[in-house]
């Protein structure tokens, strides 16, 4: 399938944007001081100006979507670069304002019939040094994973379980946030908008600060107890 | 398609290490008492391999000291039997 | 194998599991939330404030066989409309940490030895009538808390100011707020905020000075980022000493040296003046101008002693004292640049511009904190921008109750409820209200907090009841106060819920019950007061503070005064101080408007809570005939103060070349004793650490995580470096958090105050830093 230009390609899905009732729009949003203030807390400025220039109607959930299973099957392990799963023309030069055209914000491609995901680390733009491309032949299905028949040399790689969801500490409070957070700083790119994983979708990103409710306890860590020395 | 439940002794001072090794386990369902230092364990594996491996897997536990089989449901009963508590 | 089958089997391998660790292990519990025993899912929600800070959300806690088992936020709240943050989600689960203190204790021969609760009680008045007899009435001291609910304080000061006679009662507002007081009754001549969270919905310029909102008051700050998000023309700055989440979060990020804020104020003021932004119909009707005593000091020795004298200036005074403070000339002391100072100036001075400025510790832990607080009050005195929705100076409270309690029941050395204790009206008053003789009330205010450990060290006060707070990780300079209380001769009683540094002095412990453990009252920032029941029960003998002062009490003869029943006692004391405050200036809502409702301002007038005070749109104490009336001083007019700039205490020089500044996390409260206990929050932050600029970590040889020796001239700590972490200082400043007892960092602190306020500063003093 020829790539259409970066251009075209956006035309497109924004006419097809305007059919699926979501509107992206490059906000003119804030950004903070970026001069002054140095990055630091996980460059927490990343949940504040996502939440900004976020579009309200992308901050909301909806009943459409990929699921945890699909997630973790592009994944070695949880946290890897997830492999990209629709096919890229093998003349594909890396030129990352293709890939940012549909994941820096989202939106829905007719041409994958699904809603594309927003990646957390935008600034990041040679795509291909982490994300690897799809080898099989054309086809617009999610590949299974390489099985033991494709493979050059079997190997019984195994991982760890992904974090379980729902760990709140009391029945309704706000889950902690499992995983770290580095390449992962900015909340609303994977928890909000029709391109999320449906079991974390959230619909409250609009309060704020996310991290004013939900603290960050690494589940892959052992939990600590306290006591007095 | 067996399924198990154990009561799982960590060594000394390790039940929350025991606790968090367990439930990153797969086909594993772990639950921790509050009072003492012993972990609940429940198992069900899909098949007879898959529960030789997982018995594997959980005698190379680190912090694990024994495991003790409250319940054992195999292929081949057709009732649940309650096998002898070890101490 | 059908589904079903296969979960019966399941269920039954389950029981067998729990039916052999019971055989095995006697008395075995798997404590899941969602597996307690006869928990048939039932949750019953009950109202109360949170436990935490001076936002005062209001949330609701759910209770299933008689434990506290979950919170949501309480949308009948207007203060938080529903939500909450980390620390009241979880913070039901600081009731059941592991050592709770369940039992009272008492010392002998050295060792803490469990007696009931009716023996320390006996003992602790003994004590108290002992000293009180053989050393004088004033040897003995209360030191509570603005974690103190409404009655806790208010009975506390009955006691001991109206049936013992001493002025010796503070609180651990003093080291948090009496800058906000002073600056409130000097400026106005009245206390408490005259705005409400409601300005946030208005303004179009949030000015944060010197607080790290988006971690202290979360709840508030994120409804100023959904209002950035919903309307157009909002703007936040954050004005600080060092970056913070709330500086990534602000549209502008302005850093100045620790202590200059009073310079930057006094520029922005003469930009107003120079520009011609000055509102003069609002000036000329309502602003009197003033000007106090300089060179005023830092109370490092003991029985230092300031008066003010405040004299009437007129406005070409107070322009020409401002000729010192043009923004070129403050840039060189502030390391402000003037541009940013024309800015911020410009901010305030246009009239289209809605500008509520928010502060907090940054302002009151501050040797010059009185002054820098009328400083930002001139600043929206000249422009006319105070008490109309979105035009807002906004002292922010940091604990829950530190309004409700110490300033409003007035639980400090000059205080009475209504009023002080020098004026004979208010000592007639509290006379009558409290059925003693008006000979009673000791017309001089004795020791603030600071001089009261002094005074404990000196040995002029040998008894102390501590009660909500632990002094022994909270006092600045704290090895002198430490080592003080430890004195032979000194008798210390600790009402608390945990063990913690301050009980571990203790001479009495008495096991106190924590929050909705019992029935109180908190009042928050915004003058709001919440009422909470009696949610769950306090484990084993631990008592309210409030029953606890009742019981000592009417052991110390005091029955008349302390005669009610414990069905109705809290209603029955609310009702006796509402009295203090009757009239439309301070009016308090009756016991049972508070139990319906999540929180009721005050004044409550007629039904009515009144939002912005002075502005008789919304004010019905406003008589003047006016557009406002500052009806807190005499000519019925707020002052414009003329401060100046004065360097800090102890500023880094040669030999200890770094700022310690020190303060707080969104995950835990104060010294940790709660949040620490807290699975979430203990997992999320579980040590404490010194922050430094990445450069300075660099010129130091220092990486994260590495240690540092941090050395001042009072004592040194080793901590762990954090570099890029939660926050960033200035270069020149370390920042260390205070909620972990294992790092004293108060031990390296300086106990210099603020000579009006007596309110110590947190936030600079000099020390130099080794790698280790």
């Amino acid at each position: 399938m020829k790539p259409h230009n970066p251009q075209s390609r956006r035309a497109w899905c924004a006419a097809a944007l305007g059919v699926a009732g979501f509107c992206v729009l490059a906000g003119p949003g804030f950004s903070a001081d970026a001069e002054t203030v140095p990055s630091f807390d996980n460059q927490a400025q990343k949940i504040f100006s996502a939440l900004q220039d976020t579009p309200n109607a992308n901050l909301q959930a909806g009943s459409w979507g990929r699921n945890l299973n699909e997630y973790y099957k592009l994944r070695q392990y949880p946290g890897s670069p997830p492999r990209i799963p629709h096919n890229v023309d093998p003349a594909f030069n890396g030129d990352e304002t293709n890939c940012l055209s549909c994941h820096e914000q989202g939106g829905y491609s007719p041409e994958h019939q699904k809603f594309a995901p927003v990646t957390p680390h935008p600034e990041n733009t040679l795509c291909y040094q982490c994300h690897t491309k799809e080898t099989t032949q054309e086809t617009t299905q999610v590949t299974p994973q390489v099985t033991a028949k494709e493979s050059f040399v079997a190997n019984d790689w195994k991982s760890i379980e992904p974090p379980k969801l729902g760990r709140s500490a009391l029945g309704g409070s706000p889950p902690p946030v499992p995983h770290t957070l580095q390449m992962r700083e900015n909340c609303v790119a994977c928890h909000t908008g029709p391109g999320a994983v449906v079991e974390i979708r959230v619909s409250h990103a609009e309060r704020g600060d996310c991290r004013q409710c939900h603290a960050t306890v690494i589940q892959t860590a052992p939990l600590k107890t306290f006591s007095r020395e | 398609m067996p399924i198990f439940s154990y009561l799982a002794i960590p060594r000394k001072g390790a039940r929350e290490a025991l606790y968090t090794e367990l439930s990153t386990l797969q086909y594993c369902q772990a639950m921790p008492a509050e009072n003492q230092d012993i972990v609940m364990l429940i198992t069900d594996t899909p098949d007879a391999d898959t529960e030789k491996r997982l018995q594997q897997r959980l005698k190379e536990l680190p912090s694990l000291q024994s495991l003790s089989m409250a319940f054992g449901y195999g292929e081949k009963n057709d009732k649940g039997e309650q096998t002898d508590h070890e101490t | 194998m059908k589904l079903d089958r296969r979960q019966f089997i399941k269920q039954a391998a389950i029981s067998s599991a729990f039916a052999t660790a019971g055989a095995l292990f006697p008395g075995v519990s798997f404590g899941e939330w969602n597996s307690l025993a006869n928990n048939s899912g039932v949750i019953s929600w009950q109202k109360t404030p949170c436990r935490f800070c001076g936002t005062g959300c209001g949330v609701l806690v759910g209770v299933t066989d008689g434990r506290a088992v979950a919170v949501k936020g309480d949308p009948s709240c207007s203060v938080n409309k529903g939500l909450c943050c980390m620390k009241g989600y979880h913070s039901v689960q600081a009731l059941y940490g592991e050592d709770r203190l369940t039992t009272a204790k008492v010392r002998k021969n050295g060792k803490m030895v469990e007696v009931p609760i009716k023996e320390a009680l006996d003992l602790v008045a003994s004590k108290l009538q002992e000293t009180r007899e053989k050393q004088g009435k004033d040897a003995i001291a209360m030191y509570g808390s603005g974690q103190w609910t409404i009655p806790d304080g208010y009975v506390a000061s009955k006691l001991f100011k109206g049936c013992l006679s001493t002025n010796n009662v503070e609180a651990n507002a003093r080291l948090c707020m009496s800058s906000a007081v002073t600056g409130f009754i000097s400026s106005f001549g009245i206390d408490e905020p005259m705005g409400c969270y409601e300005d946030i919905d208005h303004a179009n310029v949030f000015i944060t000075w010197g607080n790290n909102m988006a971690e202290m008051h979360p709840v508030l700050f994120s409804r100023m980022l959904a209002n950035r998000k919903q309307r157009t023309n909002v703007k936040i700055i954050d004005f600080a000493t060092r970056h913070t989440r709330t500086s990534l979060a602000a549209d502008r990020s302005i850093l100045f040296h620790p202590q200059t804020d009073l310079a930057v104020a006094n520029a922005i003021c003469y930009e107003i003046i120079n520009n011609g932004w000055v509102n003069w119909n609002f000036v000329n009707e309502h602003v009197s101008f003033k000007k106090g005593k300089t060179n005023i000091g830092y109370g490092t020795e003991d029985h230092f002693s300031f008066t003010e004298k405040e004299e009437s200036i007129n406005f070409d005074a107070f322009k020409e004292f401002l000729e010192d403070y043009t923004p070129e000339k403050v840039e060189k002391v502030s390391g402000v640049p003037a541009k940013d100072i024309k800015y911020l100036a410009a901010l305030y001075g246009d009239p289209e511009i809605k500008v509520t400025s928010f502060w907090c510790m940054g302002m009151n832990q501050h040797t010059r904190g009185t002054w820098i607080n009328n400083l930002v009050y001139n600043i929206h005195l000249l422009v006319g921008k105070i008490s109309t929705p979105g035009n807002s100076p906004f002292s922010l409270t940091g604990q829950p109750s530190a309004c409700g309690t110490v300033r409003e029941v007035g639980t400090l050395t000059h205080r009475l409820p209504h009023g002080v204790v020098m004026n004979d009206k208010h000592r007639q008053m509290a006379a009558e209200i409290w059925d003693v003789p008006v000979t009673n009330i000791d017309p001089k205010p004795t020791d603030h907090t600071v001089a009261m450990f002094r005074s404990l060290d000196r040995g002029d006060i040998k008894f102390m009841w501590i009660q909500v707070t632990n002094p022994m990780v909270t006092m600045p300079n704290l090895k002198r106060y430490r080592d003080g209380a430890l004195k032979d001769d000194r008798f210390l009683v600790v009402s608390d819920v945990y063990p913690t540094p301050t009980t571990d002095v203790a001479d009495v412990i008495l096991p106190a019950a924590m929050w909705i453990e019992q029935e109180g009252m908190y009042g928050n920032s915004e003058r709001r007061t919440q009422h909470f029941e009696q949610i769950v029960d306090p484990p084993g003998e631990a008592m309210s503070d409030t029953w606890q002062i009742i019981e000592v009490a009417r052991r110390l003869g005091f029955e008349k005064q302390f005669s009610w029943s414990k069905d109705n006692y809290i209603e029955k004391i609310w009702e006796e101080y509402r009295r203090f405050h009757a009239g439309p200036k301070h009016e308090m809502a009756p016991y049972k408007v508070l139990q319906k409702r999540s929180g009721v301002q005050w004044p409550f007038v007629n039904g009515k809570e009144t939002r912005w005070r002075f502005n008789p749109k919304y004010d019905p104490a406003c008589t003047n005939g006016k557009d406002f009336d500052f009806y807190g001083k005499k000519d019925h007019r707020a002052c414009i103060w003329a401060r100046p700039y004065e360097p800090a205490a102890e500023s880094p020089d040669k030999e200890y070349n770094f700022w310690l500044n020190t303060g707080r996390v969104i995950e835990h409260w104060h010294t940790g004793s709660m949040t620490r206990r807290v699975p979430v929050l203990h997992n999320a932050v579980p040590s404490a650490y010194v922050e430094l600029h990445p450069e300075d970590a660099a010129e130091l040889g220092v990486l994260d995580g590495e240690k540092v020796k941090i050395i001042s001239r009072r004592g040194e700590i080793i901590m762990p470096a954090q570099v890029k972490g939660r926050g960033v200082p200035a270069r020149g400043m370390v920042f260390v958090p205070f909620f972990d007892e294992s790092y004293l960092i108060n031990e390296v602190t300086l106990d210099a105050y603020c000579p009006i306020s007596k309110q110590p500063d947190y936030k600079k003093c000099a020390v130099k830093l080794e790698k280790v």
